[in-house]
């Protein structure tokens, strides 16, 4: 299986770095996939949720405000101003990351449609994750 | 008598300040260790995102992609108006560590009052904004409470206003000087310039292969919206560099003291049992001399 390393910081440190298969991350001009050996590419990255497919197979999701995303020799570096991962190991910290997945989309997202469809995606994320 | 009474009130006072530097250095030794992770997790971000922007600037240099001409890489060597902020501590009593930073601030402005340039000062930090008003240095505008606690959203919106008027051509470059962490004992002073991106030691033969790949419908406005995060970011950066900083210069100022109130002690104490011993051995000899004169 071919992989790539992808890393996800924030002001406040790193929040994901680590080898995965696919991310696929909301770009200015649309969501994208990234696979290895994908070609170099710098862009924006607007509010939304970023997914990772990692190494095991295991899904992940990480709601992300803004950011920049660089591609290079099979390294993705995304660089954003606040992240949250959905991820825990029970239902209250689960429940606790969903809130303030939703507390970030709702400070940046102007179009609600653009907050409901976020929404929608962090809930099931938050599902397929603890089911 | 009265002079024993003197120094034994002298050692006690010393003593209590010697307590109460003591304390002080263990809450800066404690506010330090905090401070120093805040930076570390964060020093990741600022050299990555240095990173792309020094690698978009030097593809726009090198290979002039796309005709970007983005006032935030256009070198400007002789700057007409100039923002100089600089950060300081809200709190003294942390050695030389304000002071280092206002030298340099002032070191800054003599050199551009001298080429003519028209300076605009603005300040964060208490110390360095009183120390300026003071000495009727105009600033633009001075705040203060940011820096012992530093947060983004005001830094940003600190910040918004010198990339608004370097956007609007109202100023040529803007300054950024602040005191740093480097290590517990060193605090490292810098004087970066934010705005135009600099871009300097670039390496044109790492990048000439490579194609700038920008996927985004403006790029224009890409390049902006990222040198606009990139300045914010260096102006957050800096204010948590710099309260770390000024933890490490505080503990090691109030070890000093600590240190020199020790050493105070002891010499005072010596004194006061020179004193004491002189004041046995008048009265000794007063005695003696009375019970001679008697025979």
């Amino acid at each position: 299986m071919h992989t790539l390393n992808l890393e996800v910081l924030t002001p406040n440190g790193s929040i994901f770095n680590g080898p995965v298969q696919s991310v696929t991350v909301p770009g200015e001009e649309g969501e994208f996939g990234v696979l290895s050996q994908h070609v170099a590419l710098t862009t924006l990255l607007k509010a939304g949720v970023i997914d990772i497919i990692q190494e095991n197979g295991q899904k992940e999701s990480i709601v992300v405000n803004w950011g920049v995303v660089q591609i290079a020799n099979n390294v993705v570096t995304v660089l954003v101003d606040g992240a949250v991962a959905i991820r825990g190991d029970s239902e209250g910290e689960m429940a606790k990351a969903l809130d303030e997945a939703k507390a970030l989309i709702d400070s940046v997202a102007d179009s609600s449609a653009l907050i409901a469809s976020v929404s929608a995606r962090i809930e099931s994320a938050a599902h397929s994750h603890l089911f | 008598m009265a002079n024993l009474k003197e120094i034994q009130r002298q050692i006690k006072s010393v003593s209590n300040t010697q307590k109460t530097t003591r304390a002080m250095k263990m809450v800066s030794t404690a506010k330090l260790r905090r401070a120093e992770e805040l930076a570390k997790r964060s020093r990741l971000f600022a050299q990555k995102t240095n990173q792309v922007i020094a690698e978009i600037a030097s593809r726009i240099q090198c290979n002039k992609v796309g005709g970007i001409d983005s006032r935030c890489f256009v070198q400007n060597d002789a700057p007409k108006s100039i923002d100089i902020i600089f950060v300081t501590a809200d709190k003294g009593l942390c050695g030389g560590f304000n002071m280092q930073t206002i030298k340099a601030v002032k070191r800054l402005i003599a050199e551009y009052k001298n080429k003519d340039v028209n300076i605009r000062v603005r300040g964060i930090g208490k110390k360095g904004v009183e120390y300026f008003t003071f000495n009727q240095v105009e600033l633009l505008d001075g705040v203060k409470n940011l820096s012992s606690a530093p947060d983004m959203q005001r830094s940003s919106e600190f910040m918004a206003r010198s990339i608004k008027d370097f956007n609007d051509g109202i100023v040529d470059a803007v300054y950024l000087v602040y005191n740093g962490y480097k290590n517990v004992i060193t605090q490292e002073l810098h004087v970066n310039r934010i705005l135009p991106i600099s871009i300097e030691n670039i390496d044109c033969e790492s990048v000439k292969d490579s194609v700038l790949e920008l996927e985004a419908f403006d790029e224009e406005k890409m390049l902006d919206s990222l040198v606009h995060k990139y300045a914010e970011y260096n102006m957050y950066y800096a204010l948590i560099d710099s309260v770390a900083a000024e933890h490490s210069a505080r503990m090691q100022a109030m070890d000093a003291a600590t240190n020199n109130a020790k050493e105070m002690v002891k010499s005072l104490t010596v004194k006061f049992n020179k004193a004491r011993q002189e004041s046995i051995t008048t009265e000794l000899i007063e005695i003696i001399s009375g019970v001679e004169s008697m025979k």
